[in-house]
């Protein structure tokens, strides 16, 4: 395997962004009962940054955003 | 004991302290939060809008003769920034359980995401500019919007920052306490909102 700056930088994204996801997702399975607005609020919030770092891990993995280096 | 009246059949209870006119203003308070988030997610959504347009407007993306963006540094400068959410999150949670131990770590690893990521994207910019030469007036729409958007997100993390510093230093000085926290409230909120947009912005300048 060929380790140049940006396979550590995908690394480390992927891993990140695992992280991130579970421990969004357990935040907002802990916060989901909680009344008031500003918890409604925190849950939208909670989802969409999950939703983020999936992404940030798709992009990582090359699912994503994986484009020729140079524009056509 | 004073009693005064306040708009919206608030009252200010001087025995009872600040605590009453707090719960009475509260909710107000974070409706007008809230509107100010909604404001600024119309300014972003604006100026995101424009973008698209004009991308889906011309010929190829990114214009001849610009590399695509580097997706993998972006990818790991997201991840600190989304990080960073995360710890915002528990940093509120355990102030609302009174650990105030794990709350300032928390609320300090939050700090230093936020500023990670802000080094992150001035490497970025320093990149752009000298190796790339791409810059905000010399290389057309694409330079122009990149530079604008991811700019206006970076000034808003710049504030938030500042604001989070603010606050873990009140929070220190005992300006809130487990039943009256309402700046760490706003501050959490503010600090999604910069979360989330970046989720926006990472896709669409990065991804797609």
């Amino acid at each position: 395997m060929h380790l140049d700056i940006a396979t550590i930088e995908r690394t480390i994204a992927i891993v990140g962004g695992i992280v991130v996801a579970i421990v969004s997702a357990i935040a907002l399975k802990n916060d989901w009962k909680t009344p008031g607005m500003d918890n409604q609020v925190f849950k939208i919030m909670l989802g969409l940054l999950a939703l983020g770092a999936v992404i940030a891990i798709l992009a990582g993995v090359g699912v994503l955003g994986n484009f020729p280096t140079k524009a056509a | 004991m004073a009693v005064a009246t306040l708009p919206h059949g608030a009252v200010y209870d001087e025995h009872e302290g600040v605590d009453q006119l707090y719960v009475e203003t509260r909710a107000l308070r974070l409706q007008g939060f809230l509107l100010f988030l909604v404001s600024d997610c119309v300014l972003f959504s604006s100026f995101i809008f424009a973008y698209l347009y004009m991308r889906n407007s011309g010929q190829g993306w990114p214009p001849p003769g610009i590399n695509r963006l580097d997706v993998a540094f972006a990818s790991l400068n997201s991840v600190i920034l989304f990080g960073s959410g995360a710890t915002m999150h528990y940093a509120l949670e355990n102030w609302k359980h009174n650990n105030f131990g794990k709350y300032a770590l928390f609320m300090i690893s939050t700090i230093i995401l936020g500023a990670m990521f802000l080094s992150g994207q001035a490497y970025e910019y320093t990149n752009l500019y000298f190796k790339e030469h791409v810059s905000w007036s010399g290389s057309g729409i694409f330079g122009a919007s990149f530079f604008t958007l991811t700019g206006m997100h970076g000034f808003h993390v710049s504030v938030g920052v500042v604001y989070l510093i603010i606050l873990f230093l009140q929070s220190i000085h005992g300006v809130y306490s487990k039943d009256k926290y309402f700046g760490l409230t706003a501050g959490t909120l503010y600090w999604h909102f910069v979360d989330v947009i970046w989720v926006v912005l990472f896709s669409i300048f990065y991804l797609i």
